[in-house]
């Protein structure tokens, strides 16, 4: 799950580590107090805001007025914010980058730094990194203001290092990254601004009162002009089906993983956000059930057939835990199997191109 | 490594629970031999005739352990990992899926000081067909034979397997390393496994999209692999499914994508696909 900026740098205050001032502005809400001159952020669940128009600066109480009403109004990428964070404007020194995040690959914490922050990062290839279990803070926070070329800064940044550690692990974070951490003209490092990962699988342990920003990982568009719609379960199988019915000529407008165990609502509601694709002309299921269990998955296909007028033809491959039960539901409402994908993606193209 | 997959006495972590008394059941029918189970608490039960402990020590007192198959729930899975590397289990089998990531990370940190070696977690095990199943991996799609199949996705492991059952290319080891950010063996371990093992002929890699082990495989496959292999990425027109803001955009950038890691995989000396389908097909 990812988090908006300013449910981050809540997180972020609450671990010690210096944000700017702010109120939070909340879309068909009294206006709170806002001291000026303001920086006014656009909360939207995306990156590249700052050049999309989602920030401006305010001096005075008619310019705060407009910008609240222009950013309320003012789409990033296709998102409307439902807040705007009003901060204090910082006299910035210097802009650079930090962030902590467990890395795949090395299976650890890896601190990782550059001396230039700001909207330009992505540009910048010469990151610096720290695996953090092999070093403390104290030689972390040491080695961080020797590569920033910030000797005076030494003691706060080994204050940062050590909350940043305690604040990912504390919230079962995956990522924070400052971009920028702001070196400001008297000297203070500030949090400018924050995204944060948080690991969906430790939500158990938490009490978590979030947006519920970005977008689902199962649920993904490919191609909004896509005239297939494939389901499947298990990402690897669901992307599998994506490449296979590429291969085979046709033009898939989604990916989607019902995952395992996956309830005949949860299905059904997939398939209604299916009809939003306008080229929308097959759907191609492909299932392998393992603890997924194929009647569930027919009786959601029945269902959408009964609740869905114009849903279109349907190429349907059920394997594994419960076919046969499978088979008989969809058999009793005429709905055809097929035996393998291949034959479904060659019913599809038939269907599409004949 | 000596052959962690063919030890003889299994037990099962969390085998009172749903799913560890279904696959318990399922697991003795394909052969495997299960001398016990734990589920703290539940000490004198029996679950399929399978005496049950309140934990591995208690065990280990009767018998020696040389495999621990875990079915506990995701927030109690970290206590029963650290459990079994505790107790020294030479090989842990993790399938419990939705471990905290940070969990994961402090069980690493007990593996790297151990000599337990783990498969998974979020992994459907492994099968070693007319052998023994250790997890979720049907073994009635399965034949017996010299074929090694390792896979990121549990899905498209059963998929492989199946699909060669019904060409009648049996398999010696069909392995599942799990889709996790934080895991245990990876590619090359298996790789390693099926290169010294005389049995096996022919060899698939199924991999994804996100990560550079892939890689790394490929690395492996041109200097240490001299058995034929085929491998297939998933994911050549799926977007990555998470992006871990501007640090995972940054890191993402090179070699994670399919098509990359299709391209290593293909001058190591494996033979690639853009669909699984084609590429079983390829295996004659």
């Amino acid at each position: 799950m990812n988090l908006l900026e300013h449910e981050a740098k809540h997180l972020l205050r609450d671990a010690s580590i210096p944000v700017p001032a702010g109120v939070l502005v909340k879309k068909g809400e009294p206006a709170p107090r806002v001291t000026l001159p303001a920086v006014l952020k656009s909360q939207v669940p995306t990156g590249g805001r700052g050049k999309a128009g989602g920030i401006k600066v305010v001096e005075s109480e008619e310019e705060l007025k407009g910008a609240t009403q222009q950013l309320f109004a003012h789409p990033i990428k296709d998102l409307l914010p439902n807040s705007l964070l009003a901060e204090e404007k910082l006299a910035i020194e210097r802009e650079l980058y930090l962030s902590l995040r467990v890395d795949r690959d090395q299976s650890a914490i890896i601190l990782m730094a550059h001396s230039t922050g700001g909207i330009e990062v992505e540009d910048n290839h010469d990151f610096k990194e720290w695996v953090v279990k092999d070093y403390s803070a104290d030689v972390l926070g040491q080695a961080l203001a020797d590569y920033y070329e910030l000797p005076e800064q030494t003691f706060a940044l080994q204050d940062v290092v050590e909350n940043l550690k305690t604040c990912l692990v504390k919230n079962d974070a995956l990522l924070i990254e400052i971009n920028p951490l702001i070196l400001t003209s008297d000297n203070r490092l500030v949090a400018g601004d924050a995204k944060m990962t948080l690991d969906d699988a430790a939500a158990f342990r938490h009490d978590w009162q979030f947006e519920e920003a970005g977008s689902e990982a199962n649920f993904v568009t490919i191609n909004e002009q896509g005239n297939t719609a494939t389901i499947a379960n298990g990402a690897g199988l669901a992307m599998a089906t994506v490449d296979a019915a590429v291969d085979a000529g046709l033009h898939p407008a989604n990916f989607l993983d019902i995952g395992g165990g996956a309830s005949t609502e949860t299905l059904l509601a997939a398939f209604h956000r299916l009809m939003d694709y306008p080229q929308l002309r097959v759907i191609i299921i492909n299932i392998f059930a393992g603890i997924t269990r194929a009647d569930e998955v027919a009786r959601a296909i029945v269902a959408a057939r009964q609740h869905i007028s114009d849903l279109p033809p349907l190429f349907i491959r059920i394997a594994g835990t419960n076919f046969e039960e499978a088979a008989e539901i969809l058999a009793a409402a005429s709905i055809p199997l097929l035996p393998t994908l291949d034959e479904c993606l060659a019913a599809a193209k038939k269907e599409l191109y004949e | 490594m000596n052959n962690l997959f063919t030890g003889k006495n299994v037990i099962v972590q969390g085998i009172t629970g749903a799913h560890g008394s279904f696959q318990t059941k399922s697991m003795l029918a394909a052969g495997t031999n299960i001398i016990a189970g734990t589920t703290p608490g539940k000490a004198g039960q029996l679950v399929e005739g399978v005496p049950v402990y309140d934990s591995i020590a208690d065990i280990q007192k009767e018998h020696t352990v040389d495999i621990s198959v875990i079915f506990v729930p995701a927030r109690f899975a970290k206590g029963a990992l650290l459990e079994a590397i505790a107790a020294n289990v030479p090989l842990v089998i993790c399938i419990t899926e939705g471990i905290p990531v940070h969990d994961m990370l402090a069980v690493n940190e007990a593996l790297t000081h151990s000599g337990t070696t783990l498969l998974g977690p979020n992994s459907p095990g492994a099968l070693l067909p007319g052998v023994h199943k250790l997890g979720i991996i049907p073994a009635a799609m399965s034949l017996p034979g010299s074929t090694a199949i390792v896979s990121r996705s549990g899905t498209l492991t059963y998929e492989a397997m199946a699909a060669l059952t019904a060409k009648g290319i049996g398999q010696k080891y069909v392995i599942g390393i799990g889709g996790d950010m934080v895991h245990g063996m990876g590619f090359i371990d298996c790789l390693r496994l099926f290169q010294d093992d005389p049995d096996v002929d022919r060899i698939i890699v199924i991999g994804e999209i996100g990560g550079h082990e892939e890689l790394r495989a490929a690395d492996f496959i041109k200097e240490h692999v001299t058995k034929p292999t085929f491998a297939y990425i998933a994911g050549h027109h799926a977007p990555a499914g998470v992006q871990l803001g501007h640090a995972g955009a940054i890191l993402g950038s090179e070699g994670e994508s399919a098509m990359a890691k299709t391209e290593a995989l293909k001058s190591a000396g494996a033979t690639t696909a853009t669909s699984l389908t084609s590429l079983l097909a390829s295996i004659v």
